[in-house]
């Protein structure tokens, strides 16, 4: 374990060393979330709930999402796909480390460089200039651990992406691809509330809601019956456990093609 | 004690034959026209503890493949391979304990981070502990001057200082064996015999087996006692320096750019030299690229001071190179029998 904080500790201090996107990163996501604002505020002129949510509800799950968007992109398909295209990969593997904790580890690093750098001055933005009000609730202090979670399930899907470079002479189409995917179907663009019910059932056995959706309902309506908090956050810990053991078999297989066909 | 065992290693690798055009690039999608290519092709050697391997060949011969089996990146088709005792595709991460790999044109160091951080991380992956990591700090401090660049940034270090903290790096866990693939490429000379001298000094201090792959001879010259040479995947050679040195060590070849060449400078260069010299004196005349006329000479038979005077001052030569004998040559002269 010791190993992987060393290198979490190397991932965060090279996140130091970029500190100037940080500010435009930032910048974009105000301009957003006041796009966002003044959008859901006429949405709301005529009402007061939407499917059952109410304005406030709403602009926090948008807002929210879009800052929770911003830290788990952490470009982990893009670099991997990046050390497996020019040969870099070899340099890991020829070291006593795990390939795929190695990634978590710098991925993690970068979520929390971010966290400190974006996320949070986005939500004292949150509060302070469009005070929004946070409902208090249990659902809130299970948050931190539903984002760790979700973070977890973002990273295998990047693993996975990233892998595909052993297939694909370019990961560019699926990787947006992925990002658009999971981008509607986990709820970052509006919450699931607002698909039709059918669609809505598909999406709730689908592991994408783990993301995004399961996580930002923890803070928009933390006042749920306790059982159901728990459930959700049960069913994130069941595909953090499918897609760690499903990335794991598909790793075995994708390090064959540089095995036994060469780099 | 013998660390490296390789017996008729095998790594053949499927490629697809490529037809041309657009209507080619689609048929390809569909086609199961494979050729198999034979990048390495029943070779075997056995490498004793501490040798320091010179194992040279032209592009494309099977160097990086064998490395690439060795360090346990790459899995033999067939054949044995045992570092250690052990397959190193097996159990990768054991095994990558007692290995040290340098990449010569990519790098283990963090690229945005100050040196040190680099050697910090690589104690903790390696599970070096606090004593030996000081230890080993000093060392290579003492050999390379590397507290000078601990707080540079790794990005901001030159390709000699950037390399020189690969090589230490690599040795930082005490490794068992260390696999250098061109570790001098593209460094002037002044730092090539630094890097050459750092080598030499952790072979000997901590008896670490070396396997070096590189393009200059003048590293192998420097570093090695045994030199392994192969090419299209087989082995040429495999045996004392010596022999071999005496092939490309006294070899050079003379780079001369003539004025007014024309079709008989060559012809009347190559008559002139005969009458000046013995016809024994190895020397051979050929025009290489455009208007450089490439004489090659055995300096354990003939100077070449003698011949670069004399034809100084029988031809107006207008630029003069001297370059030591490439690799493709020392090769194609093993094919011919030189070393019998």
């Amino acid at each position: 374990m010791r190993k992987y904080l060393a290198i979490l500790r190397g991932a965060l201090m090279e996140g130091m060393a970029y500190r100037t996107g940080f500010f435009f990163i930032i910048l974009g996501n105000i301009i957003y979330l006041c796009v966002a604002y003044f959008l859901w505020h006429s949405i709301y002129a005529n009402t007061t709930t939407i499917h059952g949510l109410t304005f406030n509800e709403t602009f926090i799950y948008i807002s929210l999402g879009s800052t929770v968007f911003v830290l788990l992109k952490t470009y982990a398909d893009w670099q991997i796909a990046h050390e497996i295209e020019d040969g870099t990969i070899a340099i890991y593997l020829t070291k006593p480390v795990d390939y795929q904790f190695y990634a978590l580890f710098i991925s993690l690093g970068s979520v929390l460089t971010t966290m400190a750098a974006i996320t949070v001055p986005t939500l004292l933005m949150l509060t302070l200039v469009f005070h929004v009000t946070f409902s208090l609730g249990p659902g809130l202090l299970l948050f931190p651990v539903s984002l760790l979670l979700a973070f977890l399930i973002s990273f295998f899907f990047d693993y996975v992406t990233g892998l595909l470079a052993f297939y694909a002479e370019s990961i560019w189409g699926i990787s947006t691809t992925k990002e658009i995917l999971i981008s509607i179907l986990a709820g970052a663009l509006v919450p699931l509330q607002f698909f039709p019910q059918a669609i809505q059932k598909v999406l709730l056995v689908l592991p994408f809601q783990a993301i995004y959706y399961t996580p930002l309902m923890l803070v928009t309506r933390p006042n749920q019956d306790g059982s159901i908090l728990l459930s959700m956050l049960g069913i994130q810990v069941l595909w953090v456990v499918i897609l760690f053991v499903l990335t794991r078999l598909f790793y075995n297989q994708a390090i064959k093609v540089l095995r036994v066909a060469g780099g | 004690m013998t660390l490296i065992h390789i017996e008729d290693l095998n790594k053949h690798f499927k490629i697809l034959n490529r037809h041309q055009g657009l209507s080619g690039a689609i048929r390809d999608l569909f086609s199961s026209d494979f050729r198999l290519v034979k990048a390495v092709d029943g070779i075997s050697y056995d490498i004793e503890a501490g040798e320091i391997i010179g194992y040279i060949g032209p592009n494309g011969a099977g160097k990086s493949t064998t490395i690439k089996m060795m360090t346990g990146i790459l899995k033999p088709t067939s054949g044995e391979i045992l570092v250690n005792g052990q397959p190193p595709y097996l159990n990768r991460i054991r095994q990558a304990q007692i290995m040290g790999v340098v990449f010569g044109q990519r790098t283990q160091l963090w690229w945005d981070l100050p040196v040190i951080e680099s050697f910090k991380i690589l104690k903790e992956i390696y599970r070096v502990d606090q004593k030996t990591f000081d230890a080993h700090m000093d060392l290579f401090n003492d050999l390379v001057g590397l507290g000078a660049l601990f707080g540079q940034q790794v990005r901001t270090l030159s390709l000699g200082q950037r390399m020189l903290c690969d090589i230490t790096a690599s040795f930082l866990h005490d490794p068992q064996v260390v696999f250098l693939d061109e570790p001098t490429i593209g460094l002037d000379i002044s730092v090539k015999a630094k890097i050459r001298t750092v080598i030499k000094e952790l072979n000997k201090t901590r008896n670490t087996t070396i396997i070096l792959t590189t393009h200059d001879l003048g590293d192998v010259e420097a570093l090695c006692q045994r030199i392994i040479i192969i090419d299209k995947g087989r082995i040429l050679y495999d045996g004392g320096i010596k022999k071999v040195n005496a092939l490309f060590g006294a070899y050079r070849t003379l780079k001369l750019q003539i004025d007014d060449f024309s079709e008989t400078t060559l012809e009347t260069l190559q008559q002139k030299l005969g009458e000046q010299f013995s016809a024994e004196s190895g020397i051979t005349v050929a025009e290489t690229e455009d208007h450089w006329t490439d004489v090659t000479i055995d300096q354990a038979r003939t100077p070449l001071a003698d011949v670069l005077s004399f034809v100084m001052g029988s031809f107006p030569v207008s630029d003069v190179r001297i370059v030591e004998i490439s690799m493709e040559k020392v090769v194609r002269k093993v094919y011919d029998g030189a070393l019998g």
